[in-house]
């Protein structure tokens, strides 16, 4: 599909969407700030659309075309084995992803997973990890609030992103290794939906 | 009373659970990557009237034709190879097939010929055809298939071999080589890699062949297929510069695919390119062969059907996997085995065994409440990788315990999870 303008994926909600829009006003565009039900907002003064999106289905939108750039977290990229030309890494939306287990837990080395149960919302992550470290363990894939698993009873651990660690400590969980750093990155689609891709390179160049 | 001796006959073999689940694994890699290619499958009789298998493959082939008569007199031969009775096939069911017709068939054959390593004499071939198609679209499909079967059974540093017989031809009356000899002289060429250069050429000339050793100089492949192709610029290469680009639109890596002018291939029916797949890693021939032959059918039918294909060598790709290691350490049929704790626990371990059936999970009961000892050493003899157990205190709590036979390690779970716990545990390899 051709187009005539420019979209670029922003997380619909979530802790990159204010410094994604910030760091598009920096590079001068201009667009209302609050997008309302609206999940296609055109810039008053540049050929650019703002594409409001989930965060797990930017991989798609970018994949297919449908979004010629994104800001999304790194994290999202490893978890759906996507690779895909990185313009820019940013300062902000920096995590880690971890295996945490309970602080009273006889579990306290990597090895010692073994057979356990670990709950998580980043199953591919995970298995990458797991692999690489030839532990054989179970996989409990749960879409959210992952740390509670184990106090429910449900998970031995679990593998989850945190920023400060504080939901963890709440939670009565400490980690016991990292599997990854992440930060929010800017993408760019290797699809050729634009028709002229020399505005693209027009269009990034000054303010990168 | 004297027992009859529990023998088998030379060249065929018995196959242990172990092994068969191998091959039953490659089996359905191949078939899966068959079908995604649109392939139909089919089968033919294993008895056949002898005159549709004989005469078929030259001197040589008749004479490793199994054949005997059956009860009514008739000659009955069995198959050689799946080339033929898929000829035969297609000449009596063409009007109720869809044209060009794709087919894949994994049958047994039989060779009575002298057992050796890779070569027994009832083995299994794994053969697929394109007929009705002239296009050289089909010959570039095949290779891709070729290159996506080895790469799903995680075989490296594969070559597929490519030559063109029109080429070959043209390449040999160029040197002033007799219509009528030709065949004989491909028969040499084909040699090459078994018996060398030199020994090629000392042939030839016996033959009286002068320009023997210019004519296999202008064989012999370059560095790379695009230079091979500017060697012939001569002749006419338009048939192999279609097919490459083909390839590439397929995206079938350059490493993988080697134009070869001396590959001949032994086979008379062959009419434009021949293919065979050869291993780095395999002290044995090719590991898959085949090309393209204008009148298969010609024998069986007026029709003309122009077809191409290739056969997959199924023994000799499992010794070569073997060779590789590449086989999973786990091959047990089941991954759970439920104990029976004692006599009154028979009810409980039925309805465990009924639950994991249920939810798809292979798995068995031990059929007696024997000593829990004994039942662990029939699953670590079958290789069952985990063992239930729900003695009165698990069934009081609600839970269940898990052993893993591996690593000795035991896990009491909610019964509830136990599903979502075999379901889920991932095996690193």
């Amino acid at each position: 599909m051709k187009r005539n303008n420019i979209r670029i994926a922003v997380q619909k909600q979530g802790r990159l969407k204010i410094p994604s829009l910030e760091y598009l006003e920096s590079l001068g565009l201009q667009f209302p700030k609050e997008n309302g039900r609206t999940l296609v907002v055109p810039c008053k003064n540049a050929g650019v659309e703002i594409l409001y999106v989930r965060h797990s289905d930017m991989p798609e939108y970018v994949q297919s075309g449908a979004a010629d750039f994104a800001i999304v977290g790194e994290n999202v990229l490893y978890e759906n084995n996507f690779k895909v030309k990185e313009v820019k890494k940013f300062d902000f939306g920096k995590c880690n992803l971890v295996i945490a287990v309970p602080v009273v837990s006889p579990i306290q080395t990597t090895q010692a997973l073994e057979g356990e149960r670990i709950a998580t919302s980043y199953p591919n992550s995970l298995r990458k990890f797991l692999q690489k470290q030839k532990i054989n363990a179970v996989i409990i894939e749960i879409k959210g609030s992952v740390e509670v698993a184990p106090a429910l009873g449900l998970a031995d651990a679990i593998c989850d992103l945190t920023q400060t660690g504080n939901t963890l400590k709440e939670n009565g969980l400490k980690p016991i290794e990292t599997l990854f750093n992440s930060t929010a990155v800017f993408i760019e689609s290797s699809f050729e939906s634009i028709q002229k891709s020399g505005s693209k390179i027009k269009f990034l160049t000054p303010p990168l | 009373m004297k027992k009859i001796q529990a023998t088998i006959l030379k060249g065929t073999r018995d196959f242990l659970p172990q092994e068969m689940m191998r091959r039953n694994v490659v089996i359905e890699i191949i078939r899966k990557t068959f079908e995604k290619f649109g392939y139909s499958p089919i089968e033919t009789p294993i008895i056949c009237p002898a005159e549709t298998i004989l005469g078929k493959y030259g001197e040589e082939g008749d004479r490793l034709t199994y054949s005997f008569k059956d009860r009514g007199g008739r000659l009955i031969a069995l198959p050689y190879d799946l080339t033929v009775p898929f000829a035969r096939f297609v000449a009596a069911n063409y009007q109720d097939l869809p044209f060009p017709f794709k087919r894949y068939q994994i049958q047994r054959v039989w060779r009575a010929e002298k057992p050796q390593r890779g070569r027994l004499r009832e083995f299994y071939q794994c053969d697929i055809d394109i007929i009705g198609s002239k296009s050289l679209i089909c010959e570039a499909e095949i290779v891709k298939m070729i290159a996506i079967v080895f790469e799903k059974l995680e075989i490296p540093n594969i070559m597929i071999k490519v030559n063109s017989r029109r080429l070959m031809n043209a390449i040999l009356r160029f040197y002033g080589v007799n219509q009528s000899e030709i065949t004989s002289i491909i028969r040499i060429i084909d040699k090459i890699t078994k018996i060398g250069e030199e020994a090629v050429v000392s042939e030839l000339q016996k033959m009286g062949i002068n320009n023997a050793q210019k004519i296999i100089e202008t064989l012999t492949p370059d560095d790379t297929n695009k230079n091979t192709l500017k060697k012939l610029e001569r002749y006419d290469i338009s048939e192999l510069e279609e097919f490459l680009s083909y390839c590439a639109d397929l995206e079938i890596p350059e490493k993988n695919l080697q134009i070869d002018p001396t590959l001949a291939r032994g086979l008379d029916y062959y009419t434009g390119l021949t293919f065979e797949v050869v291993s780095e890693d395999a002290d044995f021939g090719s590991i898959c062969a085949g090309g393209r032959y204008d009148n298969l059918c010609g024998l069986f039918s007026d029709k003309d059907f122009s077809g191409v294909g290739v056969a997959f060598g199924f023994e000799r790709i499992m010794l070569l996997l073997e060779k590789l290691k590449l086989f999973r350490s786990n091959n047990a049929p089941s991954q759970a085995l439920v104990t029976i704790f004692d006599e009154n626990s028979i009810k409980d371990a039925l309805q465990t065994y009924s639950k994991l059936i249920e939810a798809g999970i292979a798995a068995e009961i031990y059929f007696e409440s024997k000593k829990l000892s004994k039942q662990f050493k029939f699953a670590d003899k079958k290789q069952i990788p985990f063992v239930l157990i729900r003695g009165p205190e698990e069934r009081e709590k609600g839970e269940i315990t898990i052993k893993r036979m591996q690593s000795g390690k035991q896990k009491t779970i909610s019964l509830n999870q136990l599903v979502s716990y075999l379901s889920n545990y991932y095996e690193t390899q």
